[in-house]
């Protein structure tokens, strides 16, 4: 349905820069690390705090006109505020990972997620306009359902960036190189163990996710599963992670298979959060937007 | 440990494969690959697929069950499977983590110590039952009480914290059962159904199954008013955009007002078992007003409409079922009239047509009811979505324990401490210490490390 009340507030400006900033962030960390230079890299990381406050201010300011405008309601609603949202969640994440692993690496495989999830929400999130909810999306339900998902779908974001660093380093270790960028990772079975730690953060939250979900569709309309494609889809997510979890702890399923289903479960995730918008039929309101 | 004998009967071969995590892994996957089909052709619309894939593709859709794809033999098969493998990997592992549980490991020999990672030693002045006393108090103080064992001359303190974390995998597998269980007892006991009731009108049947069988609810819903509210753009007009949409609907019970409420989106009404959900709406829609009476007048006469749509219905108790199967404004000249069939047991369902005209045409049916339609108006209808699902708060358990179950495997550990005192040359006593954890062994190492400066700082 096309809304007929789009209004776009100041919110968008600080969206807008947040974009910018994590740009510039990515850049500071690509270049951070194959220049080898630490110090360009803590920039980034001075710039995602920012872009974390920026990005904060954006969505609250949000959430202020939305009610200014008449329609107020949680800025997680729309195709543009759930990008948004998931960018926001993914430099928290990230900036919690970097602190408590001391590696400035990382932000060269995460933060580029991040800035081109704004870069999309720009251009493609129909211009950030905030849009009114139908009645079947007034629920509290909606606001315990999206936050769920989004901090998952953020701590898949980190779990795959991190496996991508794991196949580069597992192949680099194997082939005893010491010279070159990827040296600077942190060892294979440390960036292992890291992928599976953010995956034991998201699988909760995407259980809790799909769980206020069914809740939610239950009070709206009296079933909690009905095989919609989004349904379906965060169902396909949920048992890649869960498949991943059991690979962890089978012998000779460990490291490399471990990572690849990371980042296919991390490209499923995509594919229900947009893909399924974008190709497939059914109830979600997002792409709409 | 397997030995080999019992490993080569067949018997055996097939649990060990029931019970692998392999297969479980492998289930996973298959079901995470299958589900992708059933997004992709859209469930229940062969109709839709004809005009994109070709007729041998079609052929091969229809013989896998691809439009009802999650309700087919094989992915029920798969689920089956998945059960099956569940099941069996925790009957199989559950009573040797009740052993352990039950069991602890209280001894703390040197071949033990020598496997944790985590250990000390060192050598203290005093008596053993002087150190057996510190050790417990000091244990007590900054991890858990321990269990005392003597073997031999040797003391061994054993002191554990989490083991409930050792269940967290089996909380999270059994939410899985409940799940199962909850939607396939909604599934055989339950029902769904959609009903599109006129302002005014009452109901006791609703239509379940995309209206090819009325489920008799067991009372009256009858829809008192429906109001829909839209946004305004910035001039005042209204959008077109429904903001809100509510139905005021009323239960009645042999006659009585049970139960009034007003329901919108996300706010439904249950009465006995029954939800009610507002779910859509029809305004200004034609319907055929009918008018029920008894034969020989012994109530007063009711109306009801049918509303112009496929499979329309409506079921009197004691009558039957009426079926809308046809309208026409002007039928035989005689003005509007519309087809009808009755359905009732045991009795062949005739077609037949009512003209407004002939209010008594219907008596020759020789029934205890007497059906005539009145007039085709406009009426607004609140769109109900009705479900009864007795499974549901099994469903729910399913979910709550899941999570708990997930947050216990994830986030709990079970730590273990143990301490060995043992008499030494020269009245002095060697003290032993190691430490195990099953999960977050960095933030248990830092732990370990603290009680064992205390332990290690204790004098005599
Ligand atoms: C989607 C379904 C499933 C979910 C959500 C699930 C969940 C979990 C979780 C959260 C863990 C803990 C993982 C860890 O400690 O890293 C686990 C462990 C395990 N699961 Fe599952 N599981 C599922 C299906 C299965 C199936 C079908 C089997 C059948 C063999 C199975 C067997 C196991 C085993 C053997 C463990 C390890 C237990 C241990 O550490 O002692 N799981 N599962």
């Amino acid at each position: 349905m096309e809304p007929t009340v789009a209004n776009i507030g100041y919110n968008i400006y600080f969206f807008d820069f947040t974009m910018i900033l994590l740009g510039i962030a990515s850049v500071a960390y690509l270049v951070g690390l194959y220049g080898d230079k630490p110090s360009i890299s803590r920039v980034g990381t001075w710039i995602c705090v920012l872009a974390a406050l920026s990005s904060f201010v954006a969505l609250g300011l949000r959430w202020v006109e939305s009610y200014q405008m008449g329609i107020g309601r949680i800025p997680v609603t729309n195709l543009y505020e759930s990008l948004v949202f998931f960018a926001w969640s993914v430099i928290l994440f990230h900036l919690f990972v970097e602190r408590k692993y001391e590696s400035l690496v990382f932000g060269a495989f995460v933060i580029p997620i991040a800035f081109v999830t704004m870069l999309f929400a720009h251009f493609y999130g129909g211009g950030g306009a905030i849009t009114p909810l139908n009645p079947a999306l007034q629920s509290y339900w909606l606001h315990a359902h999206v936050i769920t998902c989004f901090v998952g779908y953020a701590a898949f974001a980190v779990s795959a960036g991190i496996a991508v660093m794991y196949l580069l380093k597992a192949r680099s270790e194997a082939a005893k190189q010491t010279t070159g960028v990827i040296c600077m990772f942190p060892a294979a079975k440390a960036l292992d163990e890291l992928v599976y730690r953010a995956i034991i953060w998201g699988f909760p939250f995407l259980t809790a996710g799909i769980i206020t979900g069914a809740a939610w569709a239950n009070y709206a309309w009296g079933t909690y599963w009905s095989w919609d494609p989004k349904e379906t889809w965060s169902l396909i997510v949920w048992l890649v992670y869960a498949a991943f979890l059991h690979a962890r702890i089978t012998r000779g399923w460990h490291g490399r298979r471990a990572a690849i289903l990371s980042i296919v479960g991390f490209l499923s995730t995509i594919m229900c959060y947009l893909g399924v918008n974008l190709f497939l039929a059914g109830l979600h309101s997002y792409g709409g937007g | 440990m397997v030995d080999e004998k019992r490993a080569q009967s067949p018997i055996d071969r097939v649990w060990d494969f029931l019970i692998s995590l392999k297969l479980a892994i492998t289930v996973l996957i298959l079901l995470a690959s299958a589900s992708i089909f059933g997004t992709v052709i859209e469930q229940g619309r062969p109709d839709k697929a004809a005009q994109i894939y070709e007729d041998w593709l079609i052929n091969i859709f229809n013989k896998t069950s691809m439009f009802d794809m999650y309700h087919s033999w094989w992915f029920l098969g798969l689920m089956f499977l998945f059960t099956l493998n569940l099941t069996c990997c925790t009957l199989d592992r559950l009573p040797r983590v009740l052993k352990v549980v039950r069991n602890p490991k209280t001894i703390f020999d040197e071949a033990f110590e020598k496997s944790l990672s985590l250990a000390g030693r060192w050598r203290k002045k005093g008596s053993m039952a002087e150190w057996t006393g510190k050790c417990t108090a000091a244990l007590t103080a900054s991890f858990a009480a321990p269990r005392i064992t003597n073997d031999g001359d040797a003391v061994h303190l054993y002191a554990e914290k989490g083991v409930i974390s050792r269940f967290g995998v089996y909380i999270t597998h059994l939410s899985i059962i409940f799940i199962f269980l909850g939607a396939i007892i909604g599934n055989m006991i339950g029902y769904k159904g959609f009903l599109g009731l006129p302002i005014g009108d009452s109901v006791q049947f609703v239509p379940v199954r995309n209206g090819s069988e009325l489920k008799d609810v067991g009372f009256r819903v009858r829809c008192n008013n429906f109001w829909v509210e839209y946004y305004r753009d910035q001039f005042g007009n209204p959008t077109g955009q429904p903001k809100e949409y509510a139905s005021d609907l009323s239960i009645v019970e042999n006659g009585q007002v049970i139960l009034k409420k007003k329901i919108v989106v996300n706010d439904p009404l249950r009465y006995k078992g029954v939800w009610f959900y507002q779910s859509s709406y029809g305004e200004d829609k034609p319907a055929a007003r009918m008018l029920l009476r008894r034969a020989d007048n012994s109530a007063p006469p009711e109306t009801f409409h049918l509303l112009f749509q496929r499979g329309e219905a409506y079921g009197v108790p004691g009558m039957g079922i009426v079926r809308l199967l046809d309208f026409q404004d002007n039928f035989e000249g005689k003005g509007p009239a519309i087809q009808v069939q009755i359905e009732k047991e045991g009795r062949q369902p005739v077609p037949m047509w009512l003209p407004s005209a002939d209010p008594e045409l219907d008596r020759r049916r020789g029934d205890a009811y007497v059906l005539s339609l009145q007039g085709v108006e406009q009426v607004t209808w609140t769109g109900l979505q009705v479900a009864h699902d007795p499974g549901v708060n099994i469903v729910w358990v399913g979910c709550t324990l899941m999570v708990i179950g997930i947050m216990i495997a994830f986030f709990m550990s079970h730590q273990r401490v143990w301490i060995r005192l043992s008499p030494a040359a020269e009245g002095k006593i060697d003290v032993a210490v190691g430490g195990a954890a099953t999960r977050n062994r960095l933030a248990f190492e830092k732990n370990f490390e603290k009680i064992q400066g205390e332990l290690k700082e204790l004098q005599s």
